[in-house]
């Protein structure tokens, strides 16, 4: 059942002429392995991201941003849930074996969620920045992604950080036009958000990168995120905050934003689950995936039951 | 648990769509984890889930040959032809 192909130059000839492939081909095990574990570190980040947001329900500020930061948090852990499943069908692991090698420490997600989020402000940040990065790249890949059930799950997810930006976007111009200790709040934020977010977007791709050549993602790193920093350091700079990078300027020709030379350290750090706020935030999750046990042991009771 | 496959509709327009899927122990359970994964914004007011060991899936190979039967469609040349060259002695 489902296609198959001669050899990896044939399979690369089918992708190169926009060929989309489904979970029943015989995708050549690369293929797999790669779109696999693309998707896994997608649906893992969305899954700690949308812990960290749960965090913030009982401490944001109002009624109404309460509900919002509850409908955000329901729309993350939804997309880790769209996600997992896609990316059990690959048949690579069960959508339980992803969950207990994230919570076990063996799992990797997004560097922007190994660090913590000190005051209401970095929520903010977080919306605002990071949220929009996320949607920078994932429209990207949504745009030319070559697995088929992955770019489909995405249209919902794009559409739904849409509405994250834009209330980040909002809660922004709060801090934006408020007193001086929100704007010194929300200085502090950008001063430890900037440089993370910057990073999310990966280091530079490597000209042999398997995730281009096979149209997995089809925008390099950097490109996508100049992209984030033309929009956003005119956007901030604008607002009068300043990013915290002092040989961020604008060329005088271009008009373009080039920002000073990016240190990986922090980043290469995060992919070990090493950075600043990684231990925590893995022993959290994981303590509630033990404290949560006992449902789906009575969820698997009553499928047994069913059975 | 068992997978289920969604499929969404908005009344009065267009056929269920597949939306996605999801996991859950049985029908009622994965009606509320449908509702509240797929349509949380109005995607939809109709749904249909779908146990997938129940759906029948058909192999290419027995598909695919209807692509290949030109009498079943017709493109019309002949007519047209006729037509212009109608057309021309006007
Ligand atoms: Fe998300
Ligand atoms: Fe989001």
């Amino acid at each position: 059942m489902g296609r198959s192909w001669g050899s990896v130059a044939e399979f690369e000839g089918f992708l190169d002429a926009g060929g989309i492939v489904e979970p029943v081909d015989a995708m050549p095990d690369e293929y797999r392995q790669h779109v696999f574990r693309f998707i896994e570190l997608h649906a893992n980040s969305e899954l700690m991201g949308g812990l960290t947001e749960r965090d913030w329900i009982p401490k944001a500020p109002g009624l109404r941003r309460k509900l919002a930061v509850l409908a955000k948090t329901q729309d993350e852990i939804g997309h880790a849930h769209l996600l997992y499943m896609v990316a059990a069908d690959l048949g690579v692991k069960t959508r339980v074996e992803m969950l207990e090698d994230l919570f076990a420490n063996r799992g990797r997600f997004h560097n922007v969620f190994h660090y913590q989020a000190v005051t209401w402000a970095d929520q903010v940040a977080i919306a605002y920045l990071v949220d929009a990065a996320a949607l920078i790249s994932q429209q990207a890949v949504f745009k030319n992604c070559s697995y088929g059930p992955y770019k489909r799950i995405l249209r919902r997810i794009v559409a739904e950080e849409g509405f994250h930006m834009r209330h980040g976007e909002e809660m922004l111009l709060v801090f934006a036009e408020g007193t001086a200790v929100q704007r010194e709040m929300f200085q502090a934020a950008l001063d430890r958000w900037w440089w993370p977010t910057l990073h999310m977007f990966g280091p530079p791709s490597k000209p042999d990168d398997a995730l281009l050549r096979w149209h997995i993602k089809s925008e390099r790193n950097e490109d996508l995120r100049d992209k984030w920093v033309q929009k956003y350091a005119t956007l901030l700079t604008g607002y009068g905050f300043v990013p915290p990078d002092p040989d961020l300027r604008r060329d005088p020709e271009s008009g373009r934003w080039v920002t000073g030379e990016i240190d990986w350290a922090p980043l290469k750090a995060t992919f070990a689950n090493l950075g600043p706020d990684s231990a925590r935030r893995v022993a959290d999750a994981a303590r509630h995936w033990n404290e949560t046990r006992w449902v789906r042991e009575a969820l698997e009771s009553v499928a047994r039951r069913a059975a | 648990m068992n997978v289920y496959e969604v499929f969404l509709k908005k009344a009065g327009k267009e056929e269920f769509r597949h939306a996605g899927s999801l996991e859950a122990a049985d029908d009622e359970l994965a009606l509320v984890l449908a509702r509240e994964t797929y349509a949380r914004r109005a995607e939809g007011d109709q749904m249909w889930l779908v146990e997938r060991r129940h759906i029948v899936v058909a192999d290419e190979d027995y598909v695919a040959p209807n692509a290949d039967k030109p009498h079943r469609h017709n493109d019309g040349v002949r007519v047209a032809e006729r037509r212009r060259a109608g057309s021309d002695r006007a």
